[in-house]
């Protein structure tokens, strides 16, 4: 296994604690062993990808890192605070999106980011709602109701709503999965620009490695319920002997399929 | 970069003090606008709060209306059989608006996006239970008005008796809707049902409308048992013109309190089975 963690050399947190650290984290559901002794460290201003083909564990690992999956064993620590006692210190750092959740039905964008924006303890969020829905290029959605978008904005405005307290740590599971290429471009644009002026470390999970290459300076892979790859992506190519990331994750994607069998 | 909205200063303001009690009480009131707007926008929610208490303060006036003249007993039948519907919707809307409230977060599939903010369960319930408040009192308003305009029945004539009754039949709802939730955790959206259901078994439990002892024997001891029983009684005999019973109020009081202890239990309980299983994927 690889182990150059490409360092974060972005400023102004450079030099700050370590945003995510996860220790030995273990998860099985009954007789299935999900999640088999992971270790991740994400430092600031990072962009990591979480990588692997379907049973991998990402999902299970991410709700762990995320403190809605209580681990059989090991522990996680979001900018100091563990999980689960610190849960609600740590969240104020953290923002999540996913894909594949849909917004409330009965809200219109700006009341829904303006409710997030409250939780996250922004007391006057006008602003910041106007920051992060400009951000992303979408200001022009903020009267809709929520089901009155499409899959693709409603992908957008759960980055926006994950994107509006500037967390330390942005969590994001299949984030692009239903934009077309000049949104998800976009997506990766605002991403990364955040990621460079806030110093916010990224932690992004994509079954498409394209995209994966192009925003994260580090791949983590895992295989089993381990990690099995942990470097920049033409690193961890190499130590597969492949030419791209795609090349790593169809062999993976094989030797969980034949490990099922 | 506008620094005064980075999560870095957002905590330097949380750790402590009278900034984490703000951000906690902010949090509670963003939870109760959020359920504001769903009964703003959604008609079917309507029918907890102004439906059903009009069809029942219709019902149960009528009916004792029609056994007030049919035993001779007068008004006193009318007024117990209302106070007992408007009593009996503190408990329902209390229980009902708790618990609906959390399944608005599994219908709308917005549990996840709730578990991963700085939103604590106690600061959840605590907000969906102030809204609740707000609908209760609609409720309730609701049946008491249809009470007084069509039979003439008059709930606050019964005094200052009602405030502890009412407190502890909020208390009651507010468990019994934990339990519900404590439920559908562990089990899923399968039990949704019970939101309603349980309270349903309540009501003739607890007599609602008469005393325990015309319950079916087997039955009494159930009832016995649970606080909205002595919580009607006491009601019953105020209503009736008599002193306040002090002996049933405070069994009243002390089940309520017992009831909430282990509702408070039993959710926290499912909710760490809730974690540890991974059910969040039935959510998602």
């Amino acid at each position: 296994m690889l182990s150059s963690h490409a360092a974060a050399t972005l400023d102004p947190m450079t030099s700050g604690q370590t945003v995510l650290r996860a220790t030995g984290l273990v998860k099985r559901y009954r007789r299935t062993l999900a999640v088999a002794g992971v270790d991740l460290a994400v430092e600031p201003g990072e962009r990591v990808g979480l990588l692997g083909p379907n049973g991998a564990g990402k999902t299970t690992t991410l709700m762990m890192l995320l403190g809605v999956v209580r681990p059989d064993e090991g522990v996680v620590e979001i900018v100091g605070h563990t999980l689960p006692t610190e849960r609600s210190k740590a969240m104020a750092h953290v923002g999540f999106a996913a894909g594949y959740l849909p917004l409330p039905e009965r809200l219109r964008v700006r009341e829904f980011l303006t409710l997030f924006a409250k939780l996250y303890g922004l007391s006057q969020p006008g602003p910041a709602v106007d920051a992060a829905l400009d951000r992303f290029g979408i200001s022009h959605l903020a009267a809709n109701m929520g089901n009155e978008l499409s899959s693709g904005q409603r992908t957008l405005v759960g980055i926006v709503k994950a994107t509006l307290h500037r967390p330390r740590l942005l969590i994001l599971d299949e984030p692009t999965a239903s934009l077309d290429p000049d949104v998800a471009h976009r997506v990766r644009s605002g991403l990364a620009r955040i990621c460079a002026e806030d110093g916010t470390a990224l932690l992004v999970t994509s079954h498409n490695m394209t995209e994966v290459e192009r925003l994260c300076q580090r791949v983590v892979f895992l295989s089993g319920g381990r990690v099995v790859a942990d470097g920049a992506p033409d690193e961890v190519a190499a130590f597969f002997g492949r030419d791209d990331l795609e090349g790593v994750f169809l062999h993976l994607a094989e030797t969980e399929s034949e490990r099922s069998r | 970069m506008s620094s005064d909205l980075n999560s870095s200063d957002l905590n330097s303001a949380d750790l402590t003090g009278r900034s984490a009690r703000s951000a906690s009480w902010l949090r509670i009131r963003t939870v109760a606008r959020r359920h504001a707007y769903v009964l703003q926008r959604a008609p079917q929610r309507w029918f907890d709060v102004v439906f059903w208490p009009v069809v029942d303060a219709v019902l149960f006036g009528s009916l004792g209306v029609y056994f007030s003249r049919a035993s001779g007993t007068g008004p006193k039948g009318v007024a117990l059989l209302l106070a007992g519907i408007i009593l009996f919707h503190v408990v329902f809307q209390a229980e009902v608006s708790l618990a609906t409230g959390f399944m608005e977060e599994t219908w709308s599939r917005n549990l996840l996006n709730l578990m991963v903010t700085p939103l604590t369960e106690a600061e959840y319930v605590a907000g969906v239970a102030l809204f609740g408040l707000a609908k209760l009192l609609m409720g309730v308003g609701t049946v008491s008005i249809v009470a007084l305009a069509l039979f003439a029945f008059r709930i606050t004539d019964v005094g200052l008796a009602l405030i502890p009754i009412i407190a502890i039949l909020v208390l009651v709802g507010w468990s019994i809707g934990l339990i519900v939730i404590g439920i559908i955790l562990r089990v899923g959206q399968g039990a949704e049902i019970l939101a309603w259901g349980l309270i349903a078994m309540v009501m003739p439990l607890s007599g609602v409308f008469y005393p325990v002892t015309a319950l079916p024997g087997v039955l009494q001891p159930v009832a016995a048992i649970l606080p909205t029983t002595h919580a009607f009684a006491a009601a019953r005999d105020v209503v009736s013109g008599h002193p306040l019973p002090w002996d049933q109020l405070a069994l009243a009081a002390i089940g309520s309190v017992v009831t909430a202890v282990l509702a408070a239990v039993f959710v926290t309980r499912m909710l760490r089975v809730f974690r540890s299983r991974g059910f969040i994927s039935r959510h998602t």
